[in-house]
């Protein structure tokens, strides 16, 4: 049996051999598609490494709690792409800060609601920035150092903002900003301090900390009205209890919210997967776009393979009327297809490799290798030649000997 | 009734084209019985089920109803899959037009039939490396079927009908596509293997080439029409003790 497999294999490689420029560009039809899968599992693996490096520095005791939608995702997709803010409809309250903040073992709670809005100096106008509402004990859960000044606290906080490096640039053409005023929503604010220079546009807080202006979420509400809390941070007093912290968050919030369960509770590893549903859109589409990419691989393996089944119909007689059984046939193509579609995963392999590489010259994204991505392509490549394989592999082994004699 | 070294046995065997009006018979009840050694040739004008009852033989075909014995089994309704077996093992074919893989070399032709039998690669070479010395092609081992004469390739195609020693050769007419000479020259080999004891049976429209049989059936309508015996059962060549490739380089010509 054995034997006979490595006969078809070298049957099938021959057959390869003879139409060389026909199999390459089939294989590359494959490759492609595997490429941009490659492509796909790379990036979003180093979105997710960037995440979850930033969770594990930031320390292990965190809790974060997000909405979910609970609408069909159809909705939610566009509503994320027509939605002025980049966060989903939230059924959490700034009054759940108070609510996490009672429970046991929890020392810090600080929520997060963006708003996009103007922000004036007596000079310039920002016409969008990311104004994002926490409380003070926000500085003790993120890992965001201070250049200049203090964060916001609770004495300062009806009327002190701390502004990222950017937007300080943006706004006041200088790094130092303190003591400096800005109008938003025709109050004035005074500049309390300065952020360091991050550069992470991608982490767990979803939020590009260069170009925002923190302030008090009370006043934040006051001055936009009704408020979406996009995500609520609670650090732990110990790791141990995470489990049994979280839980408790979840049974107070449902308590409260009378049975609403549309939110998550995560720690851990849970919270390196990628806060916004914008990122998760934009991966799904790639992969629907590779997934057709292969599909359209996939069929042009089918068209050779079907061209060589009708080119050989005259081999495939000779074949079967010196022994072979239909069987021998449908493997010896079935070998063609399977190595055309791992030939070309292989080299979709390195393209997608290749590609990774030239983005992360000019993005953070890091070719991100794993087995993982190796298996995945393997077995995608595996199948693509199989399901793809199949049809002419049986159109040629089906044929009668007959007839397939006769055809020169 | 039944001696033991009846090979084929035919009993009713039929095959209908087309139903009703249109309805016709490449073969009609036909009932053969082919003694292990005999060199049949079957001749008879066009469309007279020839070509299919060579088909049925070799399985290619399969009969619209009747038997077909081979061995003491009856492999009319067996499975595909087995009749491929039994064909790789037992049954030699050779086709008018030769029907040599054009991509593969002559060597990688003979040995095709192994492939099926499922030996390693290294004897499939040897093997048919020792078919081809056996018809004076040794020098034309690597050479492609189109670099070949007819002769030669007719040749070739003998030696992969014999490559896997079968029991049964079926030859549709062999001698169609040559001339004379080279005509004079594949029924020389037809003959020897004959005499080794390999049951032939030829399809032929050349009366000429009936000097070589031991048995000559005229067929007419998908039926025999003349069945005449030129050597009895007993003195038919047997193939006891005697294997193909044992003789080989034993033989003339070239």
């Amino acid at each position: 049996m054995a034997l006979l497999l490595r006969t078809h294999y070298k049957l099938a490689r021959t057959a390869i051999k003879e139409n060389r420029t026909r199999s390459f560009l089939t294989c590359l039809g494959i490759a492609i598609g595997i490429a941009s899968i490659i492509l796909i599992l790379s990036l979003t693996g180093s979105i997710s490494r960037l995440i979850s490096n930033e969770v594990s520095s930031i320390g292990s005791d965190l809790i974060v709690v997000r909405p979910s939608t609970s609408k069909d995702s159809v909705t939610s997709i566009v509503e994320e792409l027509t939605s002025a803010n980049s966060f989903n409809k939230s059924n959490l309250a700034v009054s759940d800060v108070e609510t996490i903040s009672k429970i046991e073992g929890v020392t810090n709670v600080a929520p997060i609601a963006v708003s996009i809005n103007t922000v004036t100096d007596d000079e310039n106008t920002i016409a969008s920035a990311s104004v994002l509402g926490t409380t003070p004990e926000f500085i003790n859960i993120e890992p965001l150092t201070l250049k200049q000044g203090t964060f916001i606290s609770d004495k300062n906080k009806e009327n002190s903002v701390v502004v990222g490096h950017m937007l300080s640039l943006l706004l006041f053409n200088t790094s130092n900003p303190i003591g400096r005023t800005l109008v938003f929503h025709e109050h004035r604010y005074i500049v309390v301090g300065v952020l360091e220079k991050i550069d992470k546009s991608i982490n767990f807080d979803n939020v590009d900390f260069d170009n925002a202006l923190i302030m008090d979420i009370n006043e934040l509400e006051k001055n936009v009205g009704a408020l979406q809390v996009q995500q609520i941070n609670v650090r732990a007093a110990n790791t141990d209890s995470l489990a049994e912290i979280s839980s408790k968050i979840k049974d107070e919030l449902v308590a409260k919210k009378s049975g609403d369960t549309n939110f998550t509770v995560s720690y851990g590893d849970n919270i390196s997967h990628p806060a916004s549903t914008l990122l998760n859109i934009i991966s799904g589409m790639l992969a629907a776009v590779a997934g057709i990419s292969l599909v359209v691989g996939g069929i042009g393996v089918m068209n050779i393979m079907l061209v060589s089944v009708s080119e050989r119909t005259h081999e495939i007689g000779i074949r079967k009327a010196v022994g072979a059984s239909s069987y021998n046939i449908l493997m010896q193509f079935m070998f063609e297809s399977l190595i055309l579609s791992v030939f070309g995963g292989i080299m979709g392999l390195i393209l997608g490799y290749v590609l990774a590489f030239l983005i992360s010259i000019i993005t953070p994204f890091q070719p991100y290798i794993s087995w993982q991505i190796f298996v995945i392509t393997f077995c995608t490549a595996v199948i693509v030649g199989i399901v793809f394989g199949i049809y002419p592999a049986l159109k040629a082994s089906s044929k009668n000997p007959i007839d397939s004699l006769k055809h020169l | 009734m039944k001696s033991d070294n009846t090979i084929i046995e035919l009993k009713g065997l039929t095959k209908r084209y087309g139903y009703g009006d249109t309805e016709s018979f490449a073969l009609k009840d036909f009932d053969l019985t082919i003694k292990r050694g005999e060199f049949i040739m079957i001749m008879g004008p066009s469309g007279c089920g020839k070509t299919t009852l060579l088909n049925m033989i070799g399985m290619l075909d399969r009969p619209t109803s009747g038997e077909y014995i081979l061995n003491g089994e009856n492999v009319a309704g067996i499975s595909s899959a087995r009749q491929a077996r039994l064909r790789a093992k037992k049954i030699g074919i050779i086709f008018q037009d030769f029907n040599l893989i054009q991509d593969l070399p002559v060597i990688e032709n003979v040995a095709l039939p192994l492939v099926y039998v499922n030996r390693p690669r290294t004897v499939r070479l040897k093997s048919a490396s020792e078919a081809l010395s056996r018809f004076h092609l040794s020098e034309r081992e690597y050479y492609y079927p189109h670099q070949l004469s007819g002769g030669q390739q007719q040749r070739v195609a003998i030696a992969r009908a014999i490559v896997s020693e079968p029991e049964i050769i079926l030859a549709d007419e062999p001698t169609g596509n040559l001339d004379s000479r080279s005509s004079n020259i594949v029924m020389e080999e037809l003959k020897n293997i004959h005499e080794e004891g390999n049951t032939i049976i030829m399809v032929t429209h050349n009366p000429a080439l009936t000097v070589y049989a031991t048995r000559v059936i005229n067929m007419l309508d998908g039926q025999i029409d003349t069945d005449i015996k030129t050597v009895s059962d007993q003195n038919l060549p047997q193939p006891i003790n005697v294997k193909i490739k044992k003789n080989k380089k034993s033989k003339e010509k070239k």
